[in-house]
């Protein structure tokens, strides 16, 4: 099946330093709006990896391809397909929302007339329509993001490349931009690229993601298979003799790493319910210092590819399921 | 429907052709720049010496009105040493209009770090670059080379169109002296505004980059005793170039060849500065 962005033993080297090295995956299948999340700790690679997508980087080994284009050889066809919203600032402060985004238009090769009309479409979707004549200069920080967005999505491009685009913005506005990123895939079938090191808005929105760690892919994850699987973390802190709490959690169904003395990380599967975990823990007379519990399992995910956490408690267990159905 | 009623529909129409998007950067350009009041002035006073110029040929054909008026004719020639007096002038203006007009298309760019959103579309640097250049070409034509053939195309009207034959080469020296000039006047102004990204401190190298270069080919005309110093001088170069092309005498000093090399390197120089200063991103090593 064919994908979005096809990288194939890329290696980009900036300087004298290897930044991305030898990177090959496949993300986002071709066909439909489909977000990808692009993931990283700081350094790890994510802005040098969008930049050699849009062309600005040379590959020193290796090819970058977006929706079939090769992004060095064939840098027009790309940016004729992408819409970017960079992390930086990047307006032109002296021109007014609709001058900004009209010129965006006409430089991506709409005709004038239909430049100017969706300049004012899509400042009065994306909520500054109130506000489209005032200079950009003017904008707070939360307005200029959205003014980026737009001037991103005025074209209409197959793929949409967005760098941090919910950077300094208040939790409305915030939730505003997720929703509109969440339509654009959904309503508008584009494909889009999320970096971001928020690490919620890429479970919010995302389909797939991809972990970046010092300039290599360390992991890809089907966010949708994670959500299906439902499954809930759960962190304890307990008190008293804890030896017997590991077997009681596996009779019950549920996979348990101890970190420390006291200090546990469990995953619920579906069907087993906290109540279950409260009346074990009653069973062995255990203290409850701490329980937080939640679905997040990208957080863990990233943790883990990043080596801050050694492995997910449960993963041991699903691989040998796999293995058992002969998906491994 | 009204705009704010529609929501966001993708666009799926027809695109418009590579050249048109790259046209795209100095129209919005000439409409900021006619807006500033000083660049109009500018514009519009650039335009009075071509005027009077104009009203010279006028009477340099009509020696008998001014007899009729009981004055003593003067004499009025037009000829190179007529053209290239204009194109002193004007290059000067033109300068000036660069110095002005100039910063305010690279700087603003680099200071509100538009360019990846420029090159993340269909535009290459070489593209903007190009169309930067077109906006400062097209505005120092308008006093520089424009008028100078409305000049010739009014000196024919009036002499009768027999001038031209034997004064031909004038009016393609004039032609290319000024196509020099502007370009070199432009690439100066874009180098000066991608390397300083304060609209005024670039406005004042324009001008420095002239002032101090003929300051610098003095000192050293005269400490080595030679003249070959003119070479750092591109308005005097230029001024050796324009002499040739006109068929006027040159002074004494490098050849006109000499002097086309020694811009030529000027202008790749400063290309390579542009070609430096406008990236997308800034990789520090």
């Amino acid at each position: 099946m064919p994908h979005v962005i096809e990288l194939d033993n890329l290696s980009v080297k900036l300087g004298r330093r290897v930044v991305l090295e030898d990177i090959t995956c496949r993300l986002g299948a071709t066909g439909g709006g489909r977000a990808i999340g692009l993931l990283g700790p700081n350094g790890a690679g994510k802005s040098t990896l969008i930049r050699t997508l849009l062309g600005f980087h040379r590959p020193l080994n290796g090819s970058a391809r977006i929706l079939g284009y090769d992004c060095h050889r064939f840098p027009r066809d790309v940016r004729t397909r992408i819409g970017y919203m960079p992390e930086t600032e990047a307006i032109i402060a002296d021109l007014t929302a609709v001058a900004f985004l009209r010129l965006m238009g006409e430089i991506s090769g709409l005709p004038p007339e239909a430049a100017l009309e969706k300049a004012h479409e899509v400042l009065y979707h994306v909520g500054l329509g109130e506000a489209r004549y005032r200079t950009l200069g003017t904008y707070s920080l939360g307005m200029r993001q959205m003014a980026k967005f737009a001037q991103a999505i005025l074209h209409g491009p197959e793929l949409l490349i967005l760098d941090e685009p919910t950077n300094g913005l208040d939790p409305a506005a915030r939730r505003r931009m997720l929703e509109l990123i969440r339509e654009m895939k959904e309503e508008h079938g584009m494909c889009v690229l999320l970096c971001s090191h928020l690490l919620h808005d890429v479970e919010e929105v995302c389909d797939e993601a991809v972990i970046l760690h010092n300039g290599r892919v360390v992991h890809q994850a089907d966010l949708e298979a994670e959500r299906r699987a439902n499954r809930r973390f759960v962190e304890l802190e307990v008190t008293g003799d804890d030896s017997g709490l590991e077997a009681a959690l596996r009779q019950a169904g549920a996979y348990a790493v101890r970190e420390s003395a006291g200090r546990w990380r469990i995953v619920l599967p579906p069907g087993v319910e906290l109540d279950a975990l409260w009346a074990i823990l009653a069973s062995q007379n255990l203290g409850v210092h701490k329980l937080t519990h939640r679905r997040d399992s990208l957080e863990e995910i990233f943790l883990k590819a990043v080596g801050h956490i050694r492995e997910t408690p449960g993963d041991e267990a699903r691989r040998e399921q796999e293995m058992a159905h002969g998906r491994l | 429907m009204a705009v704010y009623k529609r929501g966001y529909q993708r666009y799926q129409g027809p695109l418009t052709t590579h050249a048109a998007r790259v046209m795209a950067f100095p129209r919005f350009a000439w409409r900021r720049l006619l807006n500033q009041r000083l660049v109009l002035i500018a514009l519009i006073v650039s335009l009075i010496w071509p005027l009077l110029c104009l009203g010279y040929i006028y009477l340099a054909n009509n020696l008998d009105l001014l007899k009729t008026m009981g004055g003593v004719a003067p004499v009025f020639k037009v000829d190179g040493h007529f053209f290239l007096v204009f194109m002193n002038v004007q290059a000067v203006f033109a300068t000036l209009l660069a110095a002005l007009a100039g910063p305010g298309l690279v700087a603003p760019d680099l200071a509100n770090g538009a360019l990846p959103l420029y090159f993340s579309r269909p535009i290459s640097r070489l593209d903007y670059a190009v169309a930067r250049l077109a906006v400062l070409g097209g505005m120092l034509s308008l006093i520089t080379w424009v008028p100078g053939l409305i000049l010739i195309l009014m000196q024919c009207g009036m002499a009768g169109w027999s001038w031209i034959r034997p004064n031909w080469s004038m009016a393609a020296g004039l032609l290319a002296g000024f196509v020099l000039w502007v370009l070199l006047v432009s690439m100066v102004a874009l180098a000066c505004s991608a390397y300083v990204r304060m609209r005024l401190i670039a406005g004042g190298l324009v001008l420095g980059f002239f002032f101090v270069l003929a300051g610098m080919e003095q000192v050293l005309n005269q400490v080595l005793r030679t003249n070959w110093a003119t070479l750092l001088n591109p308005t005097r170069s230029s001024y050796f170039i324009w002499s040739g092309l006109l068929g006027v005498e040159t002074p004494e000093g490098p050849g006109v060849r000499e002097c086309a090399l020694a811009l030529a390197g000027m202008i790749a120089l400063l290309a390579w500065i542009l070609e430096r200063k406008l990236r997308p991103v800034e990789v520090v090593a």
